[in-house]
């Protein structure tokens, strides 16, 4: 079958940069799928797009569908046939329907008879047919984050569409989209060549923008602006800070990748590093640059255009920046004015939650769950600096800076704090204090702040939770899941012992009686939440689900404990007699399952193999205990591994469920007292055996 | 230099040149050209429309004593209204740049995305800020819903900042610097006072009693004519609360929840100002309808 290619270009008025890469996405995997789906699956998909057009090339799509056979299903061929082996009116009724003659009708065998079908041949449809169907039906259900309708009610999608390219093969693939027909014409840059011009296919498209100095393709966009950017850093004697969103979003803003290199007064450098770069990326989407970590006096955005001939690009945003970094300086010398602790009356006025207080009352509840949470962690000498960030921690809230950079939260009262000369513990906690903000984040870099930061965000979670608003779906307002997820991460990596229930449990108390739920609703519901982000974040690091479970049931009161104890049934899992005690756990949990707590006693043990049992389990708990008082889990596991022999041994040689109502009872008392001790670190029977990994294994042992 | 008055005069012959009826300032405060009856009211109902007007726009809270040089508590906006949005809007929009004598074949053009809001009127619309050189000088806005209610034509609205583009293609310092005349009397001199003594009164001055009273009763006025049917006057009625409110606001007397409810009260009138002016408007049979069908023919 001959294959051809397929381009498409929607022109369209100027995408958001944010739903650019989204959309294209989508685009071609529907494409894909719906070409797919009608067995003419392109042997390649090439995409591209700038602010005004979503381009799609596919490569080595068939020119047809393949020809099917269907089969209808007809009467039973003795309803079909008489007896003299002519067709019915049943038969010739069914050939008709079908479109077939009754002498083509076949006969297929199933469980319920013989009957007559029908093969109907169909006949495969053109590829591009199919093309003109389901492109403009994939374009019209695109997934936009926002959307809209113009002219006279045309839409609703992203924004209005200018032109269409719909060529399969050099033929214009026929449809209309939002009264805009399809064709091979399109146009280049608005200003610098806005006229129309057609194509044949995709080199040809590719040939005639890029002659109008337009790349379509991001990722080659991305490239050519980070080599002139890396160019001109170069010449200035720097390098770019680097910024791999705010490189992306240029390289979305732009068809044409020009870059333009700006200065600006000097004397803006003693402007903190964190606010320049924070107002030139995000007020003028601009790169700055460094060298041996200190910033220079210039920056790098992009144009829509290849050069600056008039140099009026570069004095425009020179201007800009100039006003703008002159805004930013106000607001810093205006905040300096006022000391963080002087700030303390403004977090009265500032709403955390209607029904959780101020800001203040936030500040009071982390200074008391910090103080708690020292305690627990049996911290003294940490203590004075965790109380003093604790207090300080919210007070950027009501500085200029913070009102006009969201995003310089903590960080501003961080430098401010440093400025005013407090003690670095103090400054670092309040600057760390939403780290990690996102997975690529670090933790907070000291105890300090790894403590109040968990502190902030448990006494959100507890308060929100309290309200009975726990994120569903993808609603999550309050950004609970980040937070939660924050909380772990901060506890797995900075090795902090602290039991979560007892912190939750605290924070509820500090709420008094703002909050709607009781406290162990607010813990029941909570719980489940944060072992979710354990699940995913320990998955993230390559444990099984299984192994991550196993360890979840039987508690989570410190997490650094419970990744030890998932690590260490990490490295036992594979091997075979570890899986045999595997199963040997769950057939004991299946024995003792309903059966009520019994005493074992010594005197009953009768059989050799179950009185080597009942001294293996003894010495068993004492190395188990021994090596979880020394934290080593794994060599516990080992233990258990190696009860495998005495235990294969029992269930050969002894009967559990004996006649003997005592011998019977004592049996199960001896498996329950065996299922507590190898269940201490794990609940194994959470453990996903694959019957294959035990080959290995000489053994009769079987699956309850 | 481009001065601020040539600015006008240009941005006004070329879209009266585009057959907008020139009209003029509302004679009101009012915050934006959005709040403008031949924008707001006009942008409803199914009747074709296109203006363009200046609007000094009002803005107590940005007001600095006349001594910030980018913001004012008064700018000048000059807002175009094209109902329903001609298919070609944004290429009209970039002849406009051209007729300011704005070279596009040096300047780099960008529009970025920034979708506009208005809680009080009830309306909001997609669009972007159009960046001419890493600065905004225009808001372009497809209108999509006003007074509550979805729209239908969509109107395109433009909306220059006069003062920005003047300070831009002058790169000037401060807005105080640029030529109001060419060569003659400049900002400063036609508005710091202006500037200075309305900061004074919104910041320190303003009687919030009073300010009160008068949102109270302005309100009430609104309501009244509403229920004698005239919705012009309501409508203005509807704009001095707001304006009220905002006095209010840069005074510092209104709180967090006060606020919700003040937008809340001010947002009501102007739903039911839109919803009456639809309503009378059918029962004069939408007349621009025909004229613009008798123009066509």
């Amino acid at each position: 079958m001959p294959d051809s290619e397929f381009l498409l270009e929607v022109r369209c008025e100027e995408i958001p940069a944010r739903m650019l890469e989204p959309a294209i996405r989508q685009l071609a995997s529907r494409l894909f799928e719906q070409l797919l789906a009608s067995n003419v699956a392109p042997g390649e998909v090439q995409t591209g797009f700038t602010p005004r057009r979503l381009m799609v090339l596919l490569k080595g799509v068939p020119e047809r569908e393949p020809d099917r056979a269907e089969v209808k299903m007809g009467p039973p061929v003795a309803a079909a046939f008489d007896q003299a082996g002519k067709p019915t009116a049943a038969a010739t009724g069914f050939a008709k329907k079908c479109g077939i003659r009754v002498e083509d009708l076949e006969r297929v065998e199933n469980e319920k008879g013989e009957y007559v079908v029908a093969e109907h041949k169909i006949e495969g449809r053109p590829t591009i047919d199919v093309l003109s169907q389901v492109v403009p039906q994939i374009l019209r259900d695109l997934d936009w984050a926002k959307t809209m309708r113009w002219g006279s009610g045309d839409g609703p999608w992203v924004r209005p569409v200018h032109s269409l390219i719909a060529l399969f093969g050099g033929n214009v693939v026929p449809f209309e989209l939002f009264g805009v027909t399809s064709g091979d014409s399109t146009a280049g840059h608005p200003v610098l060549s806005p006229q129309d011009f057609a194509v044949k296919g995709g080199s040809d498209y590719r040939r005639k923008m890029s002659r109008r100095g337009i790349e379509v393709r991001f990722e080659a966009r991305k490239k050519k602006l980070l080599e002139q950017m890396n160019e001109a850093a170069d010449g200035l004697g720097g390098e770019l800070v680097e910024d791999a969103a705010l490189l992306a979003k240029l390289a979305s803003i732009c068809g044409i990748p020009g870059v333009i290199v700006g200065r600006f007064d000097p004397t803006f450098l003693t402007l903190p590093r964190e606010v320049l770069i924070t107002s030139l990326r995000d007020h003028q989407s601009a790169f700055t640059l460094e060298s041996d970590g200190k910033l220079l006096s210039c920056f790098l955005t992009v144009m829509d255009r290849p050069d600056d001939p008039a140099g009026s690009v570069q004095a425009g945003n020179e201007w800009v920046v100039e006003a703008r970094l002159a805004d930013a300086k106000f607001f810093y010398e205006e905040d300096k004015k006022t000391s963080l602790a002087d700030r303390r009356a403004g977090l009265d006025q500032l709403v955390f939650h209607a029904r959780l207080g101020s800001y203040a009352d936030k500040t009071a509840r982390i200074t008391q769950l910090s103080e708690v949470l020292c305690q627990a962690l049996g911290w003294e000498k940490e203590q004075e600096a965790v109380a003093q960030a604790a207090e300080l921690l919210k007070l950027d809230l009501t500085t200029e800076m913070v009102k006009e950079f969201t995003s310089l939260q903590g960080v501003m009262g961080g430098i401010y704090a440093r400025e005013e000369g407090l003690p670095e513990p103090v400054w670092q906690a309040i600057y760390d204090q939403y780290l990690p903000a996102s997975t690529d984040d670090p933790i907070p870099r000291s105890p300090e702040g790894q403590l109040t930061a968990i502190a902030d965000r448990v006494d959100t979670l507890v308060g929100i939770f309290g309200l009975g608003l726990i994120p569903t779906g993808s609603r999550d307002p309050f950004g609970l899941r980040r937070a939660a997820q924050a909380v772990v991460r901060i506890l797995l990596e900075g090795d902090l012992s602290i039991d979560l229930d007892l912190v939750a449990a605290q924070a509820v108390l500090l709420y008094g009686d703002r909050l709607e739920k009781s406290g162990e609703e607010i813990l029941t519901s909570l719980r489940p939440f944060f072992h979710d982000r354990v699940r995913y974040l320990l998955g993230l690091e390559g444990y099984d689900y299984d192994s991550i479970e196993a360890a979840l049931a039987v508690g989570s009161s410190s997490l650094p404990d419970l990744r030890s104890r998932v690590d260490a049934l990490h490295s036992v899992r594979q091997e075979s007699d570890f899986l045999a005690v595997v199963l040997a756990a769950k057939r004991i949990a299946n024995i003792i399952k309903e059966a009520p707590e019994q005493t074992l006693r010594e005197d009953l043990l009768k059989e050799e193999a179950e009185k080597n049992l009942y001294r293996a389990s003894r010495q068993l708990r004492s190395e188990i205990e021994a090596a979880e008082a020394a934290g080593d889990y794994e060599s516990g596991f080992r233990h258990i591994a190696e009860f495998a022999d005495v235990l294969d041994d029992f269930f050969v040689k002894v009967l559990v469920m004996d006649e003997n109502r005592d011998l019977r009872f004592n049996r199960i008392a001896l498996l329950q007292s065996i299922h507590r001790t190898i269940s201490r670190a794990a609940r194994l029977t959470e453990i996903v055996v694959d019957k294959a990994e035990l080959r290995g294994r000489n053994t009769d042992m079987q699956v309850d | 230099m481009q001065s601020f008055q040539e600015l006008i005069l240009r941005l006004s012959e070329f879209w009266a040149a585009q057959g907008c009826v020139l009209q003029q300032p509302y004679d009101l405060e009012v915050g934006a050209g959005t709040m403008h009856p031949d924008t707001f009211l006009r942008s409803l109902g199914p009747e074709p429309w296109n203006v363009a007007y200046v609007q000094p726009s009002r803005r107590p809270a940005d007001a600095r004593y006349g001594e910030n040089p980018f913001r004012l508590g008064k700018h000048y906006q000059f807002q175009v209204i094209l109902k329903p949005a001609p298919k070609e809007v944004q290429r009209l929009y970039i002849d406009s740049l051209e007729a300011l004598g704005i070279d596009l074949e040096v300047h780099d053009l960008r529009f970025e995305e920034d979708n506009w809001e208005a809680p009080t009127l009830g309306a909001w619309g997609v669009g972007w800020q159009v960046m001419l050189d890493g600065m905004e000088i225009t808001q372009f806005t497809y209108f999509q819903q006003a007074g509550g209610m979805d729209l239908a034509p969509i109107s395109a609205e433009l909306t220059y900042g006069l003062e920005r583009i003047t300070m831009f293609l002058g790169l000037s310092r401060s807005v105080y610097d640029i030529d109001w005349v060419p060569g003659g009397v400049d900002y400063g001199q036609v508005r710091h006072q202006d500037e200075l003594e309305f900061s004074k009164y919104y910041f320190e001055l303003a009687d919030v009693d009073f300010l009160r009273q008068q949102f109270d009763g302005f309100e009430r006025e609104s309501q009244s004519c509403l229920e004698q049917g005239v919705v012009l006057p309501a409508y203005e009625f509807a704009l001095k609360c707001s304006h009220a409110f905002n006095v209010l606001d840069s005074r510092g007397a209104v709180s967090v929840t006060e606020r919700v409810e003040l937008i809340k009260r001010v947002r009501n009138l102007a739903v039911a100002c839109a919803e009456a002016f639809v309503e009378s408007r059918e029962q004069l049979g939408f007349p621009l309808l025909e004229a613009g069908a008798k123009r066509h023919a």
